[in-house]
């Protein structure tokens, strides 16, 4: 939901204006509130069982006319943990046409019998950052004499230049509950223009207002007039009860989107009307940026030969492009870096393109580029990461977009892209650009769109292990595993970010991680890192332990790749749904030979399992004379269950989790045949997108 | 935790400025070049090194000249060459500074894989303060700066001037750190009749040489690096790498530390006896605290709790006051502090009803001092509370005799969770420095026994046909091994504690309810931490066709990760402690006990392990005993150590077979 106001214009009456606004400041701001005896005594928080601390009351206030903010905090400590809340530090830019100042600090200690320790310290200023003539500082201080029960009470004032003008941003809800909050803001009236390049108009206050039930903005006509701008709108929220944030493991990721109110100035009256009207302008400049020019146009006439078809050229174009450096997997250069290269500053993709490197968003820009360049129909997409939040429409900010990715019509149809992901495979996505939304260029302007999904089978690992074990349970072999899609690119961004001999490491340490115990694992080879098309291919050789022995017997974990696995879900109830990052494919097929005298006494019977249509899982073991065999299938079609789906999620899995952990029981007994092996594993040929 | 209060706005812009920095840095760079120290330390042939070194240190040199007024001045040259993409890292430049120790220059150069040379300009560099680390109260700063061509193959170097505080005359040359070094050297320059003293920390001596006129040199060369990134166990790097102190003196300087431990501790006396001195309100609060007590260990305690648990701690480190502590009445009145300061506190309190009390300079990380090197170094502050002639209580554990045969209960008022009469696991068996006038020495604090650091799980099962489990479940802690409950029980809510049983049990079971559970003696560290909770477990017994597999020892794990790489460093085990599981399941009718897991006994000395599953009845009964009895070992027992994890974890998997009748 959005909402706005046109800006008043001028008023008449200064005096009574003036006398008003600084009448309807929150007087008690200014004042110590007398607790009451249950605050006192108050020992926990219906609501927030066990909470370290509780705010009774925070208020904060801006004032546009006086450019200041201030805050008012009441909070009651409950437990030791609470105590944290006795130091505060308020960070702010200092100095310069920009800077800011803290004054007005004041706070007191109030313990649980009443008694009054009043703040008497100066508090301290710390420097955070400074270069090039910015400074942020910080304010520290600490409140008194503060033991669990104690109210901690403070206050303190932001000012800042008088040609600034900055709409609030209202965190509701953080970490602690809040019993009842204040949130005001007196907006002036003066006509204001963006301080962008364009200078626009910026008419309209507007917010967007992410509350519970019952909460609502509230904007109030002040009476009279104002002949110096200086606010004839009130606009307040009073909250009560809120709950601290949710956190949960695999939940969506919407950490930063709690209850809050995001303002802004704007010269648009609709969300409409922003998202067309900054679209067109963002389109505007990224199209300057793209071109393509001569440089651009001459590469693609290299790469491309008419006959190809479209998809061929692209194909072609995809791989020059994921062929440059990528600045965000290594580093950005300077510009006397680039000079001493003898390299211009970039202006267009032809510089791209020149200097053979480019960050994610300019190698999608380039990538388009030399799309258009090859005559075909070609857009830039600017993604909302879904890694780190979700797309809000009625969010009236450009600052929630993260990536850019592509669009190319191919056929007649179009396709996403994801050249800035270096070692995205073609016509594929980073998960965090799947199931996301952002705003996209269209032919001739722009327009919000949303991005594709992932099939399950886009993303999988296969796992083989061929082991021999002798008398003593100890198993040496080989394990190869597979990686594609997501699981695979993130060990390429891996090699990229860091190096192979990273990858090699880590890959050794996962494996051991996974395996029983005790395992010396050792890296053989990894092939295929470069080549994104292809899965990426790992050989270890493995040595060690793989069972328990009882005296007659050994068991063995049926699925040795899951030996170590926990349970993904233990929570009895979740209020929030289950969110995971992609749909994915994890096979396993383990071979174990026996020696001589070795016999199957049992194995895991066959088992399926199936979560409605969306996720499946079967385990199969089958005894030979000479070994036993496990080969194990988990397919999860769908990235997000709501909660009320919770327990028939934490079934399936604790079903499958519960298999998986089932041993395959040896006994020592007559003769064994030759040893076998398995297979690599492919999966089924097949269009389906759910499993 | 610290509070932030983020402004916002301010915060927005900041960021976005200082990308803006970053994507604009050097672009005011006029011509570059490099001094010819750098080209040369970058020309020179490297050994070969493994692949996974991440970076080399070309040249380190250190010169310390101190003026006829005690004052000195460090000047330090450095460069460093990346050797591979993930050794970028080590090339980026920090000086850090405060305003004692002002930098009076900073030059930086680089020259890329390419060969191209660059030299930064003064505004390309960075200045930060710890934001975020703790140090809430810290004036510690730092200048930094990202150098360009840092990429494999390519040098950063730089040189820097700097002032060091008024306050202290040792300096301390780290010649060995996590990369290898191919040369380096520290410069000493005193003026006439300045003398000085050298001693070595976790490592052999090296003569200096004598350049004459006051002037000493000591070289290094192909010092290999300690990277203990992916070593299982390892010390702290603090523990390993050899360092060089230096203490100068002369006759401008009016306080100084000299080569024996005794002038640090005096040293440190001159700079807090004033802080010391109680005021009258502490004295009442203290006389208050031991009201009808006579005995000096339950006048001890009563006072140390106090301190210990109603002075909240934070860093308070600015200037001289990284070392001095703020006046006790100071820190009695606001309630809060840092470690010496707890200290400080402790002493003045104790002062007043007559028992002494002292500050012992200590270092977190075991063995970080070396009783061979009498040095400042360190990074906490603890108290010796001198306990009387003749007096014995066996609630006295943490005792050293120090050589004036005066005996000091040694105690460390910051360590929330550690009971009164004991010490944190991590410096026993270390070293600090017990202040105390001429008598000031270096002690050794004592390795308390496993039974004061205890884990007793118990807990009786009912296991169903179908494999679930059921039952009640006891765990009691003691010693340092709750302090991470105790602290969850008292700082953290409902949803964090019940995550954390949750967690513990995930480790064990793939599905289970818990319910009633109820935790006492949170707050009362000389008493066990009691954790009591019905457990249900499904699917906790395994059917194999008439088999039902049935895992003994039911929960809680003991094994632990080590490696197959070669061992070169010693092992910390980290604490003595002892552990004991008694668990019984009643088993289901209808199944018989085919076979039960061997009895395992195994005694290394260092630890010692055994476990026990019998029947009774139609009970099977499950014990174990599991103690570590030292902290550390040296690296040549690494085998013995692996074995000791094998037997762990193979009883820990061991399963008995139960068989249909």
């Amino acid at each position: 939901m959005i909402s706005s106001v046109p800006l008043a214009h001028r008023r008449t009456l200064f005096a009574s204006v003036i006398l008003f606004a600084l009448s309807s400041l929150p007087a008690h701001a200014d004042q110590w509130t007398t607790p009451t005896q249950e605050e006192l005594s108050m020992t926990s928080q219906a609501g927030a069982p066990g909470a370290p601390a509780v705010y009774l009351f925070r208020e904060e206030s801006t004032v546009d006319h006086l450019h200041m903010y201030s805050e008012y905090v009441r909070l009651k400590v409950l437990t030791e943990g609470g105590k944290e809340h006795a130091n505060v530090e308020i960070k702010y830019v200092a100095g310069g046409d920009m800077g800011y100042s803290v004054t007005d600090i004041a706070g007191r200690t109030i313990h649980p019998d009443g008694s009054v320790i009043p703040f008497t310290g100066k508090p301290y200023e710390r420097m955070v950052v400074k270069a090039q003539g910015f400074k942020q500082k910080s304010k520290v201080f600490t409140l008194p004499d503060v033991t669990v029960g104690s109210i901690i009470e403070y206050r303190y004032k932001i000012r800042w230049e008088d040609n600034m003008y900055q709409a609030p941003y209202w965190i509701i809800q953080n970490d602690l509950y809040l019993r009842r909050g204040h949130f005001s803001w007196f907006p002036t009236d003066r006509l204001l223009t963006t301080n962008d390049e364009r200078g626009q108009l910026a008419s309209t206050v507007a917010w967007t207002p992410i509350l519970p039930a019952g909460a609502e903005v509230k904007n109030t006509q002040l009476p009279g007039s104002n002949l110096t701008h200086d606010g004839s709108t009130q606009i307040d929220l009073v909250v009560h009860d809120i709950t601290p944030s949710l956190e949960d493991e695999y939940m969506p990721p919407i950490s930063s989107l709690g209850y809050r109110v995001m303002f802004y100035f704007s010269p648009y009256r609709t969300p409409e009307e922003f998202w067309k009207g900054e679209g067109k302008h963002w389109s505007h400049v990224r199209d300057k940026f793209i071109g393509p020019d001569k440089g651009v146009k001459a590469a693609v006439q290299g790469l491309i030969s008419p006959s190809d078809t479209q998809e061929q050229k692209l194909k072609k174009i995809y791989a020059a492009v994921e062929g440059l450096e990528n600045t965000d997997y290594t580093r950005e250069r300077s510009r006397t870096e680039e000079k001493a290269e003898g390299l211009s500053s970039v202006h267009t993709t032809d510089d791209i393109w020149d200097h053979r490197r480019g960050s994610s968003d300019q190698l999608a820009e380039l990538f388009v580029a030399m799309a258009r360049a090859a005559g075909l129909k070609a857009y830039l997409m600017l993604v909302t990461n879904r890694d780190r939040t979700l797309f809000l429409k009625n969010y009236l900010s450009l600052y929630q977009l993260d990536d850019d990715i592509a669009i190319v019509e191919i056929d007649g149809k179009e396709r996403a892209f994801d050249p800035g992901s270096r070692y995205c495979p073609f016509g594929h996505l980073a998960w965090k650009h799947t199931d996301s939304a952002g705003m996209r260029q269209t032919e001739g302007g722009s327009a919000l769109a949303g991005t594709p999904s992932e099939s399950y089978q886009a993303s999988g690992v296969i796992r083989v292990a061929n082991l021999k074990m002798d008398e003593t349970g100890v198993a040496t072999g080989k394990v190869d595993l597979k990686f594609t899609g997501a699981p695979a690119l993130k060990w390429r961004e891996k090699a990229l970010t860091d190096d192979n001999e990273t990858v090699e490491r880590e890959m050794k340490e996962q494996v051991e991680r996974m395996l029983p115990g005790g395992m010396d694992v050792k890296v053989l080879s990894i092939d295929k890192l470069e080549q994104y098309e292809e899965p990426l291919a790992v050989s270890l050789s493995i040595k060690g332990p793989i069972g328990s022995s009882t005296g007659k017997r050994l068991l063995v974990t049926g699925d040795l790749f899951e030996c170590n696995s926990k349970p993904t879900f233990t929570h009895e109830k979740r209020e929030m749904a289950v969110f995971f990052p992609y749909a994915y494919n994890a096979r396993d097929a383990i071979r174990i030979n026996l020696p001589p005298g070795f016999q199957v006494e049992s194995v895991p019977a066959d088992k399926e399992v199936k979560l409605a249509k969306s996720a499946a899982y079967d385990i199969k073991a089958t005894a030979d004379g000479s070994g036993v065999t496990i080969r194990r299938n988990l397919l999860v079609g769908e990235i997000m269950y709501m909660a009320n789906t919770y327990p028939d999620v934490k079934a399936f899995y604790s079903q499958f989790e519960a298999k998986d952990q089932e041993p395959v029981i040896l006994k020592v007994a007559g003769a064994t045949q030759a040893a076998t092996s398995v297979e690599d594993i492919t999966l089924p040929a097949t269009k389906s997108q759910k499993p | 935790m610290t509070q932030a209060i983020l402004f916002r706005f301010a915060f927005q812009f900041s960021i976005l400025f200082l990308l803006g920095v970053v994507t604009q840095r050097s672009a005011l760079a006029g011509k570059d070049s490099v001094p010819d120290w750098v080209r040369a330390a970058a020309r020179q042939s490297l050994p070969t090194y493994p692949a996974t070194t991440n970076a080399v240190v070309l040249l380190d040199e250190t010169t310390l000249t101190v003026g006829p007024d005690g004052h000195a001045v460090r000047r330090h040259r450095r460069a460093v060459k990346i050797l591979r993409q993930a050794g970028r890292d080590e090339a980026d430049v920090f000086v850090q500074f405060d305003k004692e120790s002002k930098i009076l220059a900073l030059h930086i150069w680089s020259i890329g894989p390419d060969g191209h040379e660059y030299a930064m300009k003064d505004n390309e560099v960075l200045e930060r303060g710890y934001d975020g680390a703790g140090g809430l109260y810290d004036d510690a700063r730092y200048k930094m700066a990202l150098a360009p061509g840092r990429d494999p193959g390519g040098v950063v170097a730089y040189q820097s001037e700097q002032r060091l505080p008024g306050y202290v005359s040792e300096v301390d040359w780290h010649f060995q750190e996590n990369i290898p070094t191919v040369a380096e050297s520290f410069n000493l320059e005193l003026p006439p009749n300045y003398t000085y003293g050298a001693v070595w920390a976790h490592a052999k001596p090296v003569a200096p040489i004598d350049l004459e006129h006051q002037h000493y040199r000591w070289e290094m060369k192909d010092v290999a690096g300690i990277d203990l990134a992916h070593v299982p166990m390892h010390p702290s790097g603090r523990a390993l790498e050899g360092r060089l102190v230096i203490h100068y003196s002369g006759p401008g300087m009016p306080l100084v530390t000299g080569s024996t431990w005794q002038s640090i501790g005096e040293w440190y006396q001159q700079i807090s006896k004033d802080r010391l001195v109680a005021s009258p309100e502490i004295a009442a609060k203290a006389s208050e605290l031991t009201a009808g007590k006579t005995d000096f260990y339950d006048k001890s305690e009563a006072v140390s709790e106090f301190v210990q648990k109603q002075i909240r701690y934070f860093v308070i480190e600015m200037g001289i006051g990284g070392w001095q502590p703020h006046p006790a009445a100071d820190i009695f009145k606001n309630r809060y502090g840092d470690c010496k300061d707890k200290a400080t506190l402790l002493s003045a309190m104790l002062s007043t009803v007559g028992i002494h009390a002292t500050l012992v300079l200590v270092d977190t990380n075991r063995n970080a001092i070396d009783p061979d090197a009498p040095s400042m170094f360190g990074n906490h502050m603890i108290a010796a509370i001198e306990i009387p002639k003749g007096y014995e209580s066996p609630k006295l554990k943490s005792v050293v005799t120090a050589k004036t045969g005066r005996r000091y209960l040694i105690f460390d008022p910051t360590w929330e969770k550690t009971a009164f009469g004991q010490l944190e696991h991590n410096l026993q068996g270390g070293y600090g420095v017990l202040t105390e006038g001429a008598d000031s020495q270096v002690i050794q604090f004592p390795v308390l026994s496993p039974m004061l650091n205890t884990i007793h799980r118990s807990a009786s099962f009912q296991l169903q046909d179908d494999g679930s489990l059921k039952g009640n479940i006891t765990e009691k802690r003691f010693g340092d091994v709750s302090e991470m409950r105790r602290d969850l029980y008292t700082s953290g809510n409902a949803k964090e504690q019940q995550e954390f049983l949750d967690h513990s049990l995930q480790q064990d079971f793939t599905s289970f309810k818990v319910a009633d559970v109820k935790v006492e003696n949170v707050e009362s560290l000389n008493k066990e931490l009691t954790t009591t909770y019905t457990l249900e477990a499904a699917r906790f017994g395994k059917t194999m066709g008439p088999l039902l597999m049935v895992r003994p020892r039911v929960f809680g794990r003991q094994d632990f990760d080590l490696n197959h790489e070669p061992r070169t460093v010693p092992i910390d085990l980290r604490q003595t402690m002892q552990v004991q599981d008694d668990y019984s399941i009643d088993l289901p009718a209808g199944y018989v006990v085919d076979e039960i897991p061997d009895p395992v006994s195994v005694d290394m000395g260092f630890a010692s392990y055994t476990s026990s599953s019998k029947m009774d009845g139609n009970t099977l009964r499950y014990t174990r005993t599991y103690t570590v009895r030292e902290l550390t070992l040296p690296a040549e027992r690494y085998g013995e150590l692996q074995k000791l994890a094998s037997v762990i974890s193979n009883d820990e998997q061991s399963s008995a077979v139960l068989k249909k009748k």
